[in-house]
């Protein structure tokens, strides 16, 4: 056995020179004390591997059409075997990538790495992080749920800032007149197709440069012989990337986050929010209003870059030691601490907006389960299937429809309903919302009060963004009244303010539903 | 007259790089061709919004005007919302696009103003910019009442 392998390896290097190739590939001499903050570079290496092979993974099941994206991924979490922990591998894999470079980033920097002859390695450096930024830019998009659409939406937007070639550039990154399937299929291209390529070069690139010139190694030359870096440099880059493993497959065994509802660009209720590695960014627009945009989105982040490229020509001393280069580690301390500061600040501002289902929403909920409008055919051995939360997967324009006559797909199967428009866009709202995630469970008394409020009290009165606007709100009406009061208003309003507008009541509504309204109005804070 | 080898080699690297020029060119330009955005835009025209009761007074209201659409090759519909409520005698019409990043403006009866969920963006019931980040105050769209159906129409 041994004896063919030697074989093997001898036709092998006769004619390939594999002997060679290893030496010359595995076999570079380090500056001794090289050690463990040299493997960082290792790190992102092995993230990019990660991502290629997880990325093309996804790429066997994604559908890059708008009717079909965000189905395809919930099929890849839900049905495909290991989707679920593939999807937040790929998540997170583009977390890991983000810091490794961030750190292999402040590492080059604090060890002067990228004096003379090395200026070139670290254009190419500053490249990759740009390639690698884009591929988290174009990759948040491709689930077609409201975070993908409106975060694309608002950074297409800050493109258009750019002075003269602003709509162009911006013309370009949309594919067509507004955001939609021509953009979808064009930053699909670019996220699996153009920025890998581009990645891949860069990678190439970069190594044979850091190869030619030799890793810079400590600050301070230290006495010694150099070591290979096979295999003593690589069992450090073997334990740090199995380490990066271990929290990366903790970390995707949760998944990635759950898909929001499908993209909805008439939704306003929907708060966007980038991906953490761009909350910084989105943090410094808040700062520059108006016409001052174009700084916060362009100016200050676009000089920061053309100083950090410059780095290697404004800091040019002999000696790398800190002592001899306090400014420029003390600009590029500040500048890192308030890169962090921002990111912080804007994780921390988050939208007061609850996400929590309005009364009309959990009305849906209630009538989709409730008698048997519904289930008579959408249950376990029905003529159609169960409706269950995160799968429902058919346009919100054909629900509609569907709802208001169920007859449209299932001619002669039963009476049409007597149609209740509120009901009707009540059982719309929540199937909508079911397409994230369950609803809440309620108590009985609750099921019920929501159903007649949405039948009643929605006609004039907003609660929680959704009604009529003939009365007043009444999302914190419980600031003003007390379950009491409230109950008064409700059984008779002229008794307790003469001329009231709104009609009595008291007689259309048990008093155990105004009892159970009233108390659960006077909740609302 | 014999042209030297040295001669028929510099002509000959000429020659080869113009090829290759020309080939990267072709490349190039096809990428322009194909990578060029479709960024026509059908011409705007009257479209029903909602009967004129349904604008009481009391604040804008919101409408969602649907069209059928084609982006690229899928055919879709496309909703605009758009904010009608009365001006004077008349009517106005406000597109929820905020003008700073293009999120969904929404109206808050509390605060009796339009406020943008993304950068806290906040316009006056006009669409005049009160405070944050947008530059220009809400787009306006025409709007008309037509006499047959007394319904508002809006121009997109």
């Amino acid at each position: 056995m041994k004896r063919v392998a030697a074989a093997l390896t001898a036709w092998l290097d006769d004619r390939a020179g594999i002997r060679a190739m290893r030496r010359r590939w595995l076999d570079e001499p380090l500056p001794p004390g090289t050690g463990w903050w040299f493997t960082l570079g290792s790190v992102l290496l092995f993230g990019l591997g990660l991502q290629t092979v997880s990325g093309i993974l996804l790429a066997l099941y994604y559908a890059p059409t708008p009717d079909h994206a965000w189905d395809s991924v919930r099929f890849i979490t839900l049905a495909v075997p290991g989707g679920h922990f593939l999807r937040g591998l790929h998540h997170w894999g583009a977390s890991v990538v983000v810091v490794a470079a961030g750190l292999h980033l402040v590492r080059v920097v604090v060890f002067g790495s990228y004096r003379k002859p090395r200026e070139l390695n670290w254009l190419f450096g500053l490249a990759l992080l740009g390639v690698i930024l884009a591929l988290g830019l174009t990759g948040y998009l491709l689930p077609w749920d409201q975070r993908a659409y409106w975060a694309t939406v608002v950074s297409i937007n800050i493109a258009k800032l750019t002075p003269v070639a602003g709509e162009w550039i911006a013309g370009l990154l949309r594919g067509g007149a507004d955001v939609g399937a021509l953009t979808l299929t064009r930053w699909y291209a670019i996220h699996i197709v153009v920025l890998p390529a581009v990645l891949g070069a860069l990678v190439i690139g970069h190594l044979y440069l850091m190869r030619r010139h030799g890793i810079s190694g400590p600050i301070e030359r230290q006495a010694g012989v150099p070591q290979t870096f096979f295999p003593y440099q690589a069992a450090r880059d073997l334990t740090v990337c199995g380490a990066v493993s271990v929290v990366l497959a903790g970390l995707a065994w949760y998944g990635a986050p759950e898909l929001e509802a499908p993209a909805d660009p008439t939704s306003s209720d929907f708060v966007p929010r980038p991906e953490w590695y761009f909350l910084g960014l989105f943090q410094l627009l808040k700062y520059f209003p108006g016409r001052l945009e174009v700084f916060g989105a362009l100016v200050i982040p676009g000089l920061a870059a053309i100083l950090l490229a410059l780095l290697p020509w404004i800091d040019r001393g002999r000696s790398r030691e800190w002592r001899s280069r306090r400014v420029v580690l003390g600009a590029f301390a500040a500048g890192v601490t308030g890169v962090i500061a921002l990111t912080v600040l804007g994780a921390l501002d988050r939208s007061s907006r609850t996400s929590s289902w309005s009364v009309r929403e959990l009305a849906g909920a209630v009538l989709l389960t409730s008698g048997d409008r519904c289930t008579k055919c959408h249950r376990a051995d029905g003529a159609a299937a169960p409706i269950e939360a995160g799968r429902i997967s058919r346009a919100q324009d054909w629900l509609a429809m569907h709802v208001a006559d169920p007859e449209v797909i299932a001619a002669g199967l039963r009476e049409p309903l007597p149609s209740d428009e509120r009901e009707i866009a009540a059982i719309g709202a929540a199937l909508a919302r079911l397409r994230a995630g369950p609803a809440p469970m309620l108590d009985d008394p609750t099921r019920r009060i929501m159903v007649v409020m949405n039948a009643t009290c929605l006609g004039c009165h907003i609660i929680d963004g959704v009604g009529g606007t003939d009365g007043p709100e009444l999302s914190k009406v419980g600031r003003l009244y007390d379950a009491a009061s409230i109950e008064r208003r409700i059984v008779n309003p002229a008794a307790v303010k003469p001329g009231a507008q709104m009609p009595a009541l008291g007689g259309k509504l048990t008093p155990e539903e105004i009892r159970d309204i009233a108390r659960w109005l006077a909740a609302k804070k | 007259m014999n042209a030297s080898p040295h001669d028929r080699r510099s002509v000959l690297v000429k020659l080869v790089m113009a090829g290759a020029a020309l080939i990267g060119a072709g490349f190039a330009g096809l990428a322009g061709l194909v990578a060029a955005p479709r960024l026509t835009r059908p011409a705007r025209r009257w479209r029903r919004a909602l009967p004129l009761t349904d604008v009481a007074g009391t604040g804008p209201v919101s409408v969602v005007i649907a069209e059928r659409h084609a982006d690229g090759w899928y055919e879709t519909r496309k909703q605009t919302v758009v904010f009608i409520d009365r001006e004077g005698d008349g009517f106005r019409a406000l597109s929820a696009v905020c003008q700073h990043l293009g999120c969904r403006v929404r109206w808050d009866h509390g605060q009796t103003q339009f406020l943008c969920p993304c950068h806290r963006g906040v316009y006056d019931r006009d669409g005049r910019v009160i405070s944050g980040p947008p530059p220009r105050p809400l787009e306006r769209f025409a709007v008309r009442v037509n006499p047959q159906t007394a319904e508002l129409e809006v121009e997109l």
